[in-house]
């Protein structure tokens, strides 16, 4: 058996032998049969948390909080001075097991109740201190209108209360003063703002009826270039066909070898290129400087034959002692 | 010489235009295009004179085109440079009959807008001719339908005639305004006309003018939930009571700053004359009603 175990087998022991135990059973015995006596109980419970709360008021610093443990107290007071009938009702019946001096002395007890539920402090007894110097709150049970506060206590706490609320009231009036000045700017931006915006709420009715125009105007501009960009497509194709490159390109050659013909006449020129055949026989191409030239095949026995000659167009014989037979 | 080619041109092209026994028919194309020409030489070269004569001829070119748009574009050209060269009936010619081609083509803006390019070229030589001009064009708009175009319009004309001090016409333009705008409900235009036509009435110290005026706009709903009816009351009761301090006041709030520029004004040098006369006056006016009560 271990420690933990000892303190509930000790519960369960005594559990077990409470029927032996005269004062529970009584106490139980009476609170289960007895309903004064639980009454008497619970009235006496409410008693003492009442006194408590008086004490704590009697030591509170801050009104608030007093006054509202005070109101505590007297409503408890007050429904224990209602529920009082039923516990003297109570006392007068009769319970097996007691005596008629018990039933007396519960007549005494409960009288004896009254009279402390009514000696419980709930701040009403100090009337003056409930009221204000400069307000006007009182408490609803302060029948105690002095106007002639002569106690030297009460004095001091007198002017204290008038300087606090003073100077909460100046506070709430400064703060009240600058709200309405913020909000009286506040009150002149909006109404330059509203101004302005419905200058600009007629400004952009007045062209909505412009910008539906343009937007018509804008439409038939674009479909009308649409038209113009296709038709000019089609008329660039036409124009640019493969056929009409050819041409042009033989064109400019020949104009090309008519302009060099032209300028080249004056000039002496020897330009002999090697070109090599396809049997690998080798020419030459000489070209005049009148512009004629020849393309000379040698043979094997050393004889010449000119192939492919080109005369000029106005008919200049070629010179023949420029003509060279070369060697190779 | 570079300033004769425009010379040339000008008079090949009035040999073309000029019938004679060779030429049957005016070629005006080609001499329309001369013209034009010719003008943007002379323009480039500054001399105004001969380029205004050019751009009359060619707009008139144009109009034997049959292009009224050309031939008004020219001539708003031309009356450009007459107003360069300060010729100011011209002017107001010029501007006009551009309008009228406009018109032929059917475009009242266009037009209206010319009208109010002639009406600001004269606003400091000819006021009367502009004010004559701006409301042809306010009117050329209202036919067209497009009253908001006019507002512009109807507040030029109404500076205009505050600067000719003749405030009855400018309240009344006012109240045209208002009546424009009320067809677009342009609302907040429409109170701030009616409350410049009261403010424009006081500074004229015409009060009954005024109180009457306010008296007809009051009915009109839009006018009626507006701050400008509210400032317009708080000025004439200020008015009745000779409080020379309240109409500072509210001669200063917001409503009358988003006024119009002449009309802010007006406000400013609010009280003109002797404010508390009017007291008097009003007492004069209920007896003999008493009397013809009694009786």
């Amino acid at each position: 058996m271990t420690v933990i175990d000892i303190p509930f087998r000790v519960d369960e022991i005594c559990k077990k032998y409470d029927k032996y135990d005269i004062e529970k059973q009584r106490e139980q015995n009476a609170y289960g049969d007895d309903q004064f006596a639980r009454l008497y109980g619970t009235f006496e419970s409410e008693i003492d948390s009442a006194f408590e709360k008086s004490e704590r008021a009697a030591f509170e610093q801050n009104r608030a909080v007093s006054v509202a443990l005070n109101a505590e107290i007297r409503r408890t007071k007050a429904r224990l001075v209602a529920e009082l009938p039923k516990l003297q009702k109570l006392a007068h019946k009769k319970v097996k097991g007691l005596s008629k001096d018990d039933l007396i002395a519960r007549g005494d007890l409960v009288l004896a109740l009254q009279e402390r539920i009514e000696s419980i402090p709930d701040g009403t007894s100090g009337g003056a201190k409930q009221s204000a110097g400069g307000l006007s709150t009182s408490a609803p049970n302060n029948n105690h209108i002095k106007f002639d506060s002569s106690d030297g206590n009460f004095d001091a706490d007198y002017f204290q209360q008038s300087e606090e609320s003073g100077a909460f009231r100046r506070e709430y009036e400064m703060h009240r003063m600058k709200q309405d000045e913020g909000l009286d700017v506040i009150s002149e931006g909006l109404e330059q703002l509203k101004d302005l915006t419905h200058d600009m709420n007629e400004e952009l009715d007045r062209q909505v009826p412009l910008m539906d125009e343009m937007e018509m105007k804008v439409d038939r501009a674009t479909s009308e270039l649409k038209n113009t960009n296709v038709r000019l497509k089609e008329t660039l194709f036409k124009v640019r066909s493969t056929r009409n490159f050819l041409i042009d390109i033989i064109l400019l050659c020949i104009i090309l070898g008519t302009v060099s013909s032209d300028a080249t006449r004056r000039q002496p020129k020897f330009f002999i290129p090697t070109l090599a055949t396809k049997d690998n026989a080798h020419f030459r191409v000489v070209i005049f400087p009148d512009g004629a030239f020849k393309s000379i095949i040698p043979f094997r026995h050393g004889c010449v034959m000119c192939q492919a000659s080109y005369y000029p167009p106005q008919g200049h014989a070629a010179d023949p002692i420029k003509f060279a037979a070369l060697p190779w | 010489m570079s300033t004769s080619e425009p010379d040339k041109l000008m008079i090949k092209a009035d040999k073309m235009t000029k019938l004679t026994l060779t030429r049957w028919n005016a070629d005006w194309r080609g001499a329309t295009d001369l013209y034009e020409q010719a003008a943007v030489a002379y323009r480039r070269a500054n001399d105004y004179e001969k380029a205004k004569i050019a751009f009359e001829k060619a707009s008139k070119g144009q109009e034997m085109l049959s292009s009224p748009w050309d031939a008004a574009k020219h001539m708003e050209s031309a009356a450009s440079l007459a107003k360069d060269l300060k010729k100011w009936n011209e002017v107001a010619d010029f501007y006009r009959r551009a309008s009228e081609l406009y018109n032929e083509c059917s475009r009242a803006q266009p037009a209206s807008d010319a009208l109010m390019k002639g009406a600001r070229a004269l606003e400091e030589t000819a006021p009367e001719e502009a004010i004559k001009l701006y409301t042809d064009a306010c009117v050329l708009l209202e036919e067209d339908g497009k009253e908001q175009m006019a507002f512009d319009l109807y507040r030029a004309a109404t500076s205009l005639y505050i600067k000719l001090e003749k405030y009855n016409d400018a309240a009344s333009f006012l109240l045209r305004l208002g009546l424009a705008a009320d067809k677009c409900n342009a609302t907040n235009s429409q109170c701030k006309a009616y409350l410049g036509a009261i403010i424009v009435y006081l500074y004229a110290h015409d009060i009954e003018q005024a109180e009457k005026c306010y008296n007809d706009c009051a009915e009109i709903n839009a006018f009626q939930g507006s701050d400008q009816n509210r400032c317009a009351v708080k000025l004439l009761t200020a008015y009745s009571e000779a409080d020379v301090e309240e109409i500072k006041r509210v001669a200063q709030s917001s409503t009358i700053t988003h006024l119009d520029h002449a009309i802010i004004k007006l406000a400013r040098k609010l009280p003109t004359g002797d404010v508390t006369a009017r007291n008097e006056a009003s007492k004069e006016q209920e007896e003999p009603l008493d009397e013809n009560d009694l009786t």
